[in-house]
């Protein structure tokens, strides 16, 4: 036996903390037909009953003529779900029930759930369930969603519910054609259901000392940023025991995998397949699943507090450039440590459209890696006054680039008609439910392992395929072969074989960048060695800058470091914003956009550079 | 006189509301109905408007907030 039930609330009703602890691992993401919204459906089994939840999209209402409002009173007119079940925050009741207002109007199956019930008693403020209960005509459950006992409360009323259920018994608002006297009634049918059930004290609001802090217009900026990367530095904490193990893998499996299956004769080409490129394959992804972990944790943590909602107010002004909510900060700064933390903290973004535009433009944030190689290559070329002018010469590209992206992809992903300024609710600080921002971070970071293991190892398989020479020398890989047959092509590009080589490999991951010049400048190792096992090798800058120096020209040096910057951020950040996005079509469209966007900042580049050089 | 040039702590009153129908259906969806009283909480140049309305902390940005009239009480 099966059935079908439907989640409506508005944003920041706590949905989907409900939605995902109904459902816990139990979920499949896909798109509602021919739109871009996410659509989120997940089941539970109750007493040997299974039973699907589809999560509706959030919005404040269902009378506007946004994709998300279409789609959720479509699906609940259709009744493909036998009861909806309707979420008000308890702590803002008269705001947040004007969704029932307009769900009223469908005249369904449904039950009620105050949430926050511990916020608004915190506040003060008392609610006689019963009588509501009584005037509505249907369940209505107080709840907490993140106290977990109360979900067996909540499945056992499902399941009731679904064997006799309740429509509104109290008439629905009068329907005005006017879009601001439909409004007015609906929130007067508010006022009248909420008579003798609810007392609110006419009090003056104050704000908290830390909300007077945050909301200062220079001070509150400040505050914001400082907290974003310290997030980023407790994500890394969060990572290091993960990464500690990751790194472990490669150095601990290479010996012994190698040794047996030399002892079974197995040819080599697969010998190092197993023994170097799996291991490190399974050691990246572990280290990436670690990350993802942290980046969830810090940001459940902050979006819980209510921490975001005060970083999208500061910031929402200079954002809107961009096409994008205020929100998008968090993701942004967090992508100065780390690309792939900047697309999974793209997840406190309101809708798809405004994520993949987020994470699109998050790329462009050279992460810690890139800072960790610009100067040292850079140091080889140029002086430090030299070398300071380059950072300076590639943050304003930044810049530049993230004007491009948004110009480029925001009229397909943000569409004017929904990019209406910032209205929004800025929610009360709540604790933070420990357990809960871990399980659902644990969830996640195991979500993306599993699923990010086999991109990664595919994109392996095939740089392994391209850089593998069997006696280890760089001139008898296929990439080189390739790299020299095109490089009159990457010449007009600024970039030689050498350089368009280690190029390429920083698309697979910013650390090997540095290991590759070692390779085909110095040819010390092998380039597969480089990229698939860049612990055991190690890099003599001042050797590498002399042979590099006598090679290529400062020009062309200059050239790379653009280039490998704003090249797409790496083989992890990309499966992560294709697992974020769960659209191929447009983590590829981005790939290729940045692809483009690198080459010809590197031609722009090195013809300047070479007038003046 | 318009909801920008209110003072932070204003107890006021909304008068009318302006706007296309998409913005009507937002700002009115989220509690912003004439006739409601509220409390500008903040109001600083440059940035988004503050105001307390329906037990609620709303953030308006000033392009919008332009559009509301409302009155002090």
């Amino acid at each position: 036996m099966t059935g079908s039930i439907a989640l409506l609330g508005q944003p920041n009703s706590g949905k989907s903390t409900i939605y995902n602890n109904l459902t816990g691992s139990r979920q499949h993401v896909g798109n509602w037909a021919g739109k871009t919204v996410e659509k989120n459906e997940g089941s539970f089994t109750y007493n040997g009953t299974k039973y699907i939840v589809t999560d509706l999209p959030g919005s404040y209402g269902l009378s506007g003529n946004s994709d998300e409002e279409i789609i959720t009173t479509d699906f609940i007119r259709s009744g493909q779900s036998e009861l909806t079940v309707v979420l008000v925050d308890a702590s803002q009741l008269e705001r947040s029930m004007f969704m029932l207002a307009e769900f009223a109007r469908m005249d369904k199956p449904a039950m009620l759930i105050l949430n926050m019930m511990d916020v608004a008693e915190g506040m003060g403020k008392e609610i006689d369930t019963k009588a509501l209960e009584k005037k509505l005509g249907i369940p209505v459950l107080p709840f907490n969603a993140t106290d977990t006992k109360d979900y067996d409360k909540l499945k056992k009323l499902i399941a009731e519910e679904m064997k006799a259920p309740h429509k509104l018994k109290i008439a629905a608002p009068a329907e005005k054609a006017d879009v601001k006297a439909d409004s007015k009634e609906k929130f007067k049918w508010v006022s009248e259901i909420l008579e003798n059930v609810t007392r609110t004290k006419d009090a003056i609001y104050k704000m908290s000392k830390f909300d007077r802090l945050m909301t200062r217009p220079v001070l509150g900026k400040v505050i914001c940023i400082a907290v974003v990367l310290l997030a980023f530095v407790v994500a890394m904490l969060f990572m290091m025991p993960f990464s500690g193990v990751g790194q472990m893998i490669p150095t601990l499996l290479h010996d012994p995998i190698e040794k047996l299956l030399t002892s079974w004769n197995v040819h080599p080409w697969i010998i190092s397949i197993f023994s170097m490129m799996l291991p490190n394959t399974l050691s990246f992804t572990l280290s990436m699943a670690g990350f993802v972990f942290g980046v969830n944790i810090v940001f459940g943590f902050l979006e819980e507090t209510g921490f975001i909602a005060r970083a999208a107010y500061q910031f929402d002004g200079l954002l809107s450039k961009l096409g994008l909510q205020g929100k998008a900060i968090c993701p942004m700064l967090m992508g100065c440590g780390c690309t792939i933390g900047g697309a999974c903290g793209t997840r406190v973004m309101d809708n798809w459209g405004q994520r993949m535009l987020a994470m699109s433009i998050v790329w462009a944030v050279p992460c810690a890696s890139i800072w960790s190689i610009i100067p040292v290559i850079s140091g080889m070329f140029f002086s430090w006054w030299q070398t300071l002018l380059v950072c300076v010469g590639i943050l304003v590209y930044v810049v530049i680039t993230m004007v491009v992206v948004s110009k480029f992809f925001c009229k397909k992903l943000v569409p004017n008609d929904t990019k209406s300024g910032m209205i929004m609710e800025l929610p009360p600080y709540h604790k933070a439910h420990w357990k809960h921002i871990f399980k659902e971070a644990a969830y996640k970071a195991w979500d993306i392992f599993r699923r990010a293991l086999g991109t990664v190892t595919l994109v392996s398989v095939i740089f392994y395929v391209l850089s593998f020479s069997s006696d280890g020398n760089v001139n008898n890989s296929l990439i080189y072969r390739v790299g020299t047959f095109i490089e009159p092509v990457t010449k007009f590009f600024g970039m030689g074989w050498q350089t368009f080589m280690a190029f390429c490999s920083g698309a697979f991951a910013k650390e090997a960048v540095l290991g590759t010049l070692n390779a085909v400048f110095m040819g010390n190792n092998s380039l597969m060695e480089a990229t698939f096992f860049s612990q055991a090798t190690s890099t003599d800058a001042a050797l590498l800058g002399s042979a590099m120096t006598q090679m290529i020209s400062p020009a062309e040096a200059l050239a790379f470091m653009f280039a490998t910057t704003f090249n797409i951020p790496c083989i992890m950040a990309l499966s992560t914003t294709y697992k974020e996005s769960h659209s191929l079509k447009w983590t590829v469209r981005v790939a290729l956009f940045y692809i483009c966007n690198a080459l010809i900042v590197s031609c722009v580049v090195y013809h300047v550079a070479n007038l003046f050089m | 006189m318009k909801l920008t040039d209110s003072k932070a702590d204003m107890q006021g009153k909304i008068l009318s509301v302006g706007g296309e129908d998409h913005f009507m259906n937002r700002i009115t969806s989220i509690g912003i109905t004439e006739g409601t009283r509220f409390q500008t909480v903040r109001n600083d140049k440059k940035m988004p408007v503050l105001i307390y309305l329906r037990e609620t902390l709303i953030s308006l940005n000033r392009a919008d907030a332009e559009r509301i009239e409302v009155e002090k009480i």
